[in-house]
C-alpha cells in the first residue's frame, strides 16, 4: 500500500496515476476525505503555487499538478458531498464576450480548483447573461472574468454592470485577468479583484473570502 | 495645366517624417510612402516584439525612438496600435510622435476600428491573413528565447515534455497549451492591393481547408496607413503625441491619449 505522504509528491510533481492509486487506497482503508483534502492535496497544490511564483515550476508544471489534483478529487469530491462538507467558495469562470483564448482561464480554474474551490466553468465567449445566470443559479460567490485582448477587455465593466442590474452584486466579488488587464483597469471598473497570475488568484479569492 | 501645380508652395511642402512600424506592415507601407508627399524614413521593427512582455515591447519601441536624431523630423510615425498595451508608456522626447487610434493591426486593414469591431464581434473565431501575417508571423532568433511563451515554458518540443513529464501529461500538455486557436473556426484573409498575385489569399484558403475551418476574403482599406504618411491626422483616427508626453490607454472607445510624461518616462 502506498504511503498516504505520497499523495502530496504525487500531485506536486504531476503524477496523475499515482495520485488517483493513493486517493484510491486510502479512501478504501476508511480515511477521512476531509482530511485527505486540507493534509495532503490542498498544501500540495499551495506548494506548486508557491514554486511557480518563484520560478521555479512553470505552466507546465502547474498544468500537470493541476491535473493530477483533479483525478484526485474527482475520487474524494461525491464523499465531500455526501459529508455535506462546504467548498471554499463556489466560482464562476469563463471568458469574456468575443474573447476565445482560454489557456489563461484554464490556468486559473485548476488552480482555484486545487485550491479548494468549486468551479463552474462556462468557458469562452460568455456573455453578460450568462454570467449573470450561472451565479444566480449556482449560488457563486467569486465570479471571474478573463480577456486576453484589448478589444474584449471593455467587455468586463459591461457584466460588472449586468451583475449589479440583476441585483447580484453583493452576492459575488468579482476578480478580473488576462493580459491586458492591470490593477488599475480592476479598479476603475469596479472589481474586487485583481491577479496577474494564476497562483495569485488562489490568494486573491481566498482573501476576498476570508478563507484559508 | 491647373494653376500653381508646379510652383513650390506651402502646400507642397514635404514634411520631413520618420515612420517606425512593425514589420507586419511591410507591404502596406511601403507602398503608400512610395506615394506620399512627404518625405518618409522607414524603419521595421520585427513582429517576435507582440510575443515579448508588453513592457519589453515598449522598451524595444522607446529604443528606437530615442535613437532618432533630435531636429531630424517633424514627427515620428508609429506603425503600430495599442498592441495590448505594448505602447503603453511610450514617450515622446523632443519630436512628436502620431499613431492611430487602434486596438491592434486588424483596425489598420480594415480601415477603421469601427468596421474591425462590427467584423470581430459578427464573426467569432476569426484568425486573420494578410500578406505580412503571411510571410512574417514568427518570432525568431534572440526574440525567441524572450517571448512569454518561452518564459512560461510554453514552446517546447512535444519530445522535451515526453522526455520531461512522460508520454500521458506530454499528450495532456500539448493539447492544452500548443494550439492558441484551437477556438478559432476561419480564416479570413484581407486583400490591401499590395500582394504580387493570389499566392497568399490561396495560403490562407489552403490553411482553414487544412483546419476543416470556413474562408472569407474582405477587401482592406489603406487609408489608415496613407493618411498616416501623408500627415493627416485627424484626431478622431490619430493620436498625436507632443514631445514630454506619453501614449496611455484609455480603454474606451478613444482607445488612447496622451499625459505629461512625468518622471515616469
Amino acid at each position: 500500500m502506498s504511503n498516504i505522504t505520497e499523495l502530496y509528491d504525487a500531485i506536486l510533481t504531476g503524477n496523475h496515476k499515482k495520485a488517483v492509486e493513493i486517493t484510491d487506497t486510502a479512501l478504501k482503508g476508511g480515511q477521512d476525505p476531509k482530511e485527505l483534502v486540507d493534509k495532503y492535496m490542498i498544501p500540495a497544490m499551495d506548494e506548486v503555487g508557491r514554486r511557480f511564483e518563484a520560478n521555479e515550476y512553470f505552466v507546465p508544471e502547474l498544468l500537470i499538478a493541476a491535473r493530477a489534483m483533479k483525478g484526485a478529487l474527482n475520487l474524494v469530491r461525491p464523499l465531500l458531498l455526501a459529508q455535506k462538507v462546504a467548498p471554499a467558495g463556489r466560482v464562476v469562470i469563463g471568458t469574456v464576450k468575443g474573447d476565445l483564448h482560454d489557456i489563461g482561464k484554464n490556468l486559473v480554474a485548476a488552480m482555484l480548483e486545487g485550491g479548494g474551490f468549486e468551479i463552474i466553468d462556462l468557458g469562452v465567449d460568455v456573455s453578460a447573461e450568462k454570467f449573470v445566470a450561472a451565479i444566480k443559479e449556482k449560488g457563486a460567490n467569486v465570479v471571474c472574468l478573463s480577456a486576453l485582448l484589448t478589444t474584449t477587455m471593455p467587455g468586463m465593466k459591461d457584466i460588472i454592470k449586468a451583475i449589479e442590474t440583476a441585483g447580484a452584486r453583493k452576492q459575488v466579488k468579482v476578480m478580473v485577468g488576462g493580459a491586458p488587464v492591470t490593477k488599475q483597469y480592476a479598479d476603475q471598473i469596479g472589481a474586487d479583484g485583481f491577479s496577474d497570475n494564476a497562483s495569485g488568484a488562489v490568494t486573491e479569492a481566498r482573501r476576498l473570502l476570508g478563507v484559508g | 495645366m491647373p494653376a500653381g501645380r508646379l510652383r513650390a508652395g506651402p502646400q507642397d511642402a514635404a514634411l520631413r517624417l520618420k515612420l517606425i512600424s512593425c514589420e507586419i506592415f511591410h507591404r502596406e507601407m511601403c507602398a503608400v510612402v512610395a506615394r506620399s508627399p512627404n518625405q518618409v524614413d522607414l524603419e521595421f521593427m520585427p513582429k517576435g516584439l507582440h510575443d515579448i512582455p508588453a513592457a519589453d515591447m515598449r522598451g524595444n519601441l522607446q529604443a528606437a525612438v530615442d535613437r532618432t536624431p533630435a531636429g531630424a523630423y517633424e514627427a515620428i510615425l508609429l506603425g503600430y496600435a495599442l498592441c495590448n498595451n505594448g505602447l503603453h508608456g511610450l514617450t515622446a522626447r523632443t519630436t512628436p510622435l502620431v499613431l492611430p487610434r487602434a486596438h491592434d493591426c486588424i483596425s489598420m486593414f480594415l480601415g477603421s476600428k469601427e468596421r474591425y469591431r462590427e467584423y470581430f464581434f459578427a464573426n467569432p473565431g476569426v484568425y486573420f491573413k494578410t500578406t505580412g501575417w503571411i510571410e512574417r508571423d514568427k518570432a525568431n532568433g534572440e526574440l525567441r528565447q524572450l517571448t512569454i511563451q518561452h518564459q512560461a515554458g510554453m514552446d517546447r518540443s512535444y519530445q522535451d515534455l515526453v522526455d520531461q513529464y512522460g508520454e500521458e501529461n506530454a499528450r495532456f500538455l500539448y493539447e492544452q497549451l500548443y494550439d492558441m486557436t484551437r477556438h478559432y473556426k476561419q480564416i479570413t484573409f484581407i486583400e490591401m492591393g499590395v500582394e504580387p498575385d493570389d499566392r497568399f489569399e490561396r495560403q490562407s484558403r489552403e490553411l482553414a481547408a487544412e483546419r476543416g475551418w470556413t474562408f472569407d476574403k474582405q477587401i482592406g482599406d489603406m487609408g489608415l496607413f496613407q493618411r498616416l504618411v501623408n500627415g493627416d491626422w485627424n484626431a478622431k483616427e490619430y493620436l498625436v503625441v507632443p514631445p514630454g508626453h506619453r501614449v496611455v490607454a484609455t480603454q474606451d472607445e478613444t482607445i488612447v491619449r496622451s499625459e505629461p510624461a512625468g518622471d515616469a518616462g
